[in-house]
């Protein structure tokens, strides 16, 4: 793999873990990520290969008409997650986490069996808008960068205040007169379109998108993200989704001892750190040494 | 402030349970309790331990439902709806177990119970603009503001699940306050405090209830701070209330002797 588009994957990878996280951070775990993720590749592959009038008549695949991709595939999966989210967020733990998994899964049997996804063989030759792997990486980092500025907006905002608020105690913030019910809707709407946005680029990237993309792996690869790297404060997920996505490659020097070197680092990640590499005190204990002189 | 006449109406009344039972399977812990709170009161519950008193908190904020009876707020029935509407009606409460936020420092704690005055619009707040940038600079001199009010300004960095005891039961009424209630329920806001501590916590409620206009209906099981605390007491065992009036009169009945001392007359 070239270093551009490992950075591409790094960027991916960073991107999932920021939707992973944000109902994290309210306290859902909530595994149905890979699921939008899905559904923003299925509405780029579509678009760009079954609609003649998006490819433009130059040589690569208008920029536009990416754009344009980005912008239908936030809606509809912010439409699916309003839809889903209110009954499944009732859902506490480990119920909530089995629940989505059942989604992502009954939508990858979906895809699977219709006409119009491709079935098994999936959807080949998506066009694409950028020449090489250096284009791709940077859309993936000026979305990673939006997205993470979105994030620690959002947490300087009342609903991050409140999202925090029901993690610690859900009754309590209620009684404070908190609608938890709407706040934990909200998070998982914008942690759909988060992968949604991921998913349009990963389809142009891979140039083919089927339903073996974003499958049960991909709920446990994004959490191990979000625990290895914290889920406290954004940039915690997205170190976790760097360093964790790089981190086979990395290793590759090392030769077969990577898979193994690999396994320990997420095994040691939570035992030694178990709010994640970053927690927000440990930013400002960081913070005031680096003020001192 | 003027103290309402035992005998004030109904329809006056702030707040009234009609009837109110609860049952957790074969255990009725409310038995058709009636009660009306008058506007600026300080009404105290008292009882021996299980007697029902947190449950009725619970029932009043929502955080559970009774199974008969009705509790009506100004002049609508709330039995049923959910804890973030009431306190949205204006009903505010403290926790016996105490419930903060325990990583997050004082001042969030505060800023999270004044959620709904920190309403900002969305595009300036996003853009982190001049003007969303003062409206939380002034979120946040409330937020002493009434931290100080409890005597906690100075600790307000600190995370709320590092406060000594008493200090954590101050800043559950400071939170509770930040949500601008009416009504402020206090589940034995004075346990584990020692005597000068409950002294002072004493003088604060009243303090509060002037300075805000509240009406506040407080737990506690040391009696002879809540008869002097009180403007009225309602007393419970097992589930039913056997008095309820003035200190004076409540002091001096004998179901309320017998339920303390364990006598029979
Ligand atoms: N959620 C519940 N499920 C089952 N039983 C409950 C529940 N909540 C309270 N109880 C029972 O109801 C009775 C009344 O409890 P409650 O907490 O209201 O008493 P209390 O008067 O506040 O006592 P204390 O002074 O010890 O705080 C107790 O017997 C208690 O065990
Ligand atoms: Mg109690």
């Amino acid at each position: 793999m070239s270093d551009l588009s490992l950075l591409v994957q790094m960027g991916f990878g960073a991107l999932l873990a920021l939707s992973v996280y944000l109902p994290l951070r309210c306290g859902q775990l909530s595994l149905a990520t890979p699921g939008f993720y899905v559904i923003g590749g299925y509405v780029a592959a579509l678009l760009s290969t079954r609609w003649p009038a998006l490819s433009g008549d130059g040589a690569g695949y208008p920029l536009t008409s990416l754009a344009l991709e980005l912008v239908v595939a936030a809606p509809v999966a912010a439409a699916v997650a309003l839809v889903l989210g209110r009954p499944v967020l009732q859902l506490r733990g480990i119920y909530l986490a089995i629940a989505t998994i059942a989604l992502v899964e009954i939508l990858r049997v979906l895809n699977l069996n219709l006409a119009w996804s491709g079935g098994a063989v999936g959807i080949f030759g998506i066009p694409q808008p950028f020449a090489g792997p250096g284009g791709y990486a940077l859309a993936t980092w000026v979305l990673l960068a939006l997205v993470c500025w979105l994030c620690a907006r959002l947490e300087a905002m009342r609903l991050g205040r409140a999202m925090a608020a029901i993690r610690d105690d859900e009754l309590a913030a209620r009684c404070m007169g908190i609608p938890s019910a709407d706040v934990k809707l909200t998070a998982f709407v914008i942690s759909a379109v988060i992968a949604a946005l991921t998913g349009v680029l990963a389809a142009h990237f891979l140039n083919t998108w089927n339903a073996r993309q974003g499958g049960f792996d991909a709920s446990i690869t994004t959490l191990a993200f979000v625990v290895f790297g914290g889920s406290r404060i954004w940039l915690g997920p997205v170190l976790g989704g760097l360093v964790i996505t790089a981190l086979p490659e990395l290793l590759r020097p090392v030769g077969d001892l990577r898979l193994i070197l690999f396994g320990l680092v997420i095994l040691l990640g939570p035992i030694l750190f178990p709010q994640g590499l970053i927690t927000p005190e440990r930013l400002a204990r960081l913070q005031q040494t680096l003020r001192r002189p | 402030m003027q103290v309402p006449s035992a005998q004030a109406t109904a329809a006056a009344s702030l707040l009234a349970l009609e009837e109110v039972s609860c049952r957790f399977g074969g255990l009725l812990a409310l038995d058709r309790v009636s009660l009306q709170v008058q506007p600026g009161e300080i009404f105290g519950l008292i009882g021996p331990n299980g007697a029902g008193k947190t449950t009725l908190f619970n029932l009043i904020s929502g955080v559970g439902r009774p199974t008969a009876g009705s509790i009506r707020w100004s002049d609508g029935a709330i039995n049923g709806l959910p804890p973030d509407r009431i306190n949205r009606l204006g009903i505010g409460r403290t926790f016996q177990n105490l419930r903060l936020f325990q990583r997050l420092s004082c001042l969030e704690n505060v800023l999270i119970g004044l959620h709904h005055s920190a309403r900002a619009p969305l595009l300036p707040a996003l853009l982190g603009r001049r003007s969303f940038r003062q409206s939380q600079g002034e979120l946040r001199q409330r937020a002493l503001e009434l931290l100080e009010l409890v005597d906690l300004a100075d600790t307000a960095r600190q995370p709320a699940g590092s406060l000594p005891y008493g200090s954590q039961r101050r800043l559950e009424i400071a939170r509770a306050l930040a949500t601008a209630p009416r009504l402020l329920l206090l589940d034995e806001p004075a346990a584990g405090m020692n005597p000068i501590e409950k002294e002072e916590l004493s003088a604060l409620i009243r303090r509060l209830r002037s300075r805000f206009d509240l009406t506040v209906l407080v737990i506690e099981h040391h009696v002879p701070l809540m008869m002097s605390l009180c403007d009225r007491l309602a007393v419970l065992n097992f589930g039913r209330r056997i008095a309820l009036g003035t200190p004076e009169s409540v002091r001096h009945d004998p179901a309320v002797i017998e339920a303390y001392l364990g006598v029979s007359s």
